[in-house]
């Protein structure tokens, strides 16, 4: 009889979820912090005004996906025009692994959404609940009508910008002149309010709640820079061999004789961090390289009276002693293929035909015997004028002798952003038309705006 | 079952929240969804682009969101944990016996 042997012990359920402890940043000034700021204005002053700007009569940036026209300034695109979309994609990826070849996290510092918004609502917080500490200990004490008024003013607030954010967004993609009517006379359609909901809940949850854990747990990006970064990359570092052994002493002290490093362990460069880490550890995937640790730490150095950058923009390579390379064939790779990139765009915007001929043969009869011999084939033209004014054409066909458009004969006119369905007949003399003939159909512009374009199709009459 | 934390609800709902929006974007930068309700099938009679586009993508979400709610599921039941990465790369995970 086989023995028995019991199982080994369960092990003990692992988990590596812990309830996030909340991040209280210090507030702090410098040159990065400053830089910030100027970045939150900036980004979010465009992103606020964009939508109320008028461009020939219509919006200057709308999505119009009730219309399936993107208005771009004084540029219209259609789901035809889908290949410039993946281009703009395609350079602002590239773009975002060159700046991260280069610096590091810049979009995490200063322009992503996610940052942006924080900081904004960071601002907010420190305006209804004051300073760092304030903010613990208000925290802290007890529910009163002080600390109610406080976290109200700051919730309100919050609501406030969110929703404000939400009808921005959908208004990049419904006409928010019309927008901000419906929701005044309260008449917003139902997928308009959802999408507004959608989005503000997504800003205050981010921006409010959720914060610097989008960037830990949430965001993709944090977690694949690393494959961009080599040792030349500009990181945000802690220059350990000066700063260790880390230690306090007294303002004015000679460091040397104490047997200390220049480091004070002040942990105002932990008390500033958005992400909450020790950039003393060195560098960690939580770090959005938003600098707040470098003001901190420069703020503390001018007071000790020892030179700045104990944190500082350096790279691997500088710290070892070695010298940091800028041109990089890293660097000059992706600078080849942005460019690339960005020249096929211009090009093909540059050459792109405001117009679109789709020739359908007539699906009933082969061809028409008419009066006195002369054969007939029917058709019928689909006409896209995808341009922001009216137009007007004059067919003509080619590729076979004798050949004659009888409608339409005279000029056409395409409204601006219309879809055009109109029937044409072609005629040739009975003894030419035998047989299959490879023919082209051509719509030129005979208002002077030198649009042309060409459709092969065929014209047949009765077989030899 | 495991507890549901806050964490796997966002790695469940955000991850197919992007794939939700790439493949809207492809989706109906290819097929208009009036194209849908003139020559689709009854279901879609009467369905507004507008409609059209909100019940495209909460239908991608949706379906993004149930792989990554099975992802999360699997990782989270399995009775091993993880291989922990090797300390460098190349090093084998035990000793050779010689």
């Amino acid at each position: 009889m086989a023995s028995v042997r019991p199982l080994p012990p369960p092990a003990p359920p692992t988990s590596f979820y812990a309830a996030a402890a909340k991040i209280y940043p210090r507030e702090i000034d410098g040159r990065f912090s400053g830089l910030r700021k100027l970045a939150v204005i900036v980004l979010l002053g465009i992103f606020y005004a964009l939508p109320w700007i008028g461009w020939n009569g219509h919006q200057a940036l709308l999505f119009d996906l009730p219309a399936r026209k993107f208005h771009i300034f004084g540029l219209t695109l259609w789901p035809q025009d889908f290949l410039y979309l993946t281009l703009l994609l395609i350079i602002a990826a590239l773009s975002l692994f060159f700046f991260t070849a280069l610096a590091g996290r810049l979009w995490c510092g200063y322009a992503c959404p996610q940052t942006v918004w924080t900081e904004l609502f960071v601002w907010i917080e420190q305006w209804t609940e004051g300073s760092r500490s304030q903010r613990m200990k208000l925290d802290r004490s007890a529910w009163s009508a002080a600390k109610l008024l406080r976290k109200g003013s700051k919730q309100l607030l919050w609501v406030a910008l969110a929703l404000f954010t939400g009808f921005t967004f959908v208004g990049y993609f419904t006409p928010i002149h019309s927008l901000g009517a419906q929701i005044l006379r309260l008449s917003l359609g139902p997928w308009q309010a959802f999408w507004v909901a959608l989005y503000s809940l997504a800003t205050y949850g981010n921006a409010g709640f959720l914060r610097e854990q989008v960037c830990k747990y949430m965001c993709p990006y944090a977690r694949f820079q690393s494959a961009m970064f080599d040792a030349d990359t500009l990181i945000i570092s802690y220059d350990r061999a000066r700063g260790e052994p880390r230690g306090a002493r007294r303002r004015g002290s000679d460091s040397r004789s104490l047997g200390l490093g220049d480091c004070i362990d002040c942990t105002l460069c932990v008390q500033a961090c958005p992400t909450g880490i020790d950039i003393r550890q060195g560098l960690q995937y939580e770090c959005i390289a938003c600098g707040a640790c470098i003001d901190a730490c420069d703020g503390v150095m001018d007071k000790m009276g020892t030179p700045r950058g104990l944190v500082r923009y350096t790279t691997e390579h500088a710290l070892q002693g070695v010298r940091t390379r800028l041109l990089r064939p890293r660097l000059l790779v992706y600078a080849l293929l942005i460019s690339a990139a960005t020249g096929a765009l211009i090009v093909s915007l540059l050459t792109r035909t405001p117009l679109i001929l789709d020739v359908i043969r007539d699906r009933n009869a082969l061809y028409r015997e008419v009066h006195g011999g002369v054969i007939e084939n029917a058709y019928t033209l689909k006409m896209i004028n995808l341009d922001d004014r009216p137009h007007r054409y004059r067919l003509t066909a080619s590729g076979m002798p004798g050949l004659e458009i009888v409608d339409p004969a005279g000029e056409i006119l395409l409204p601006p952003g219309s879809v055009n369905s109109i029937p044409a007949r072609l005629e040739a003399a009975g003894e030419r038309a035998g047989g299959v003939h490879h023919i082209v159909l051509s719509l030129a512009a005979v208002d002077g705006s030198r649009i042309a374009v060409h459709e092969n199709t065929r014209f047949i009459g009765p077989t030899p | 079952m495991p507890r549901v934390t806050g964490l796997d609800v966002a790695l469940v709902l955000w991850p197919s929240f992007l794939a939700a929006c790439a493949a809207s974007l492809l989706f109906f930068a290819a097929v208009d969804p009036a194209l849908l309700r003139d020559a689709g099938p009854r279901l879609f009679a009467g369905l507004e682009r507008e409609t059209g586009y909100a019940l495209g993508f909460l239908f991608f979400w949706a379906v993004a969101a149930i792989a990554s709610a099975l992802s999360v599921y699997l990782i989270r039941t399995a009775r091993t944990p993880p291989p922990a990465a090797p300390a460098a790369s190349g090093a084998p995970a035990e000793p050779e016996e010689r």
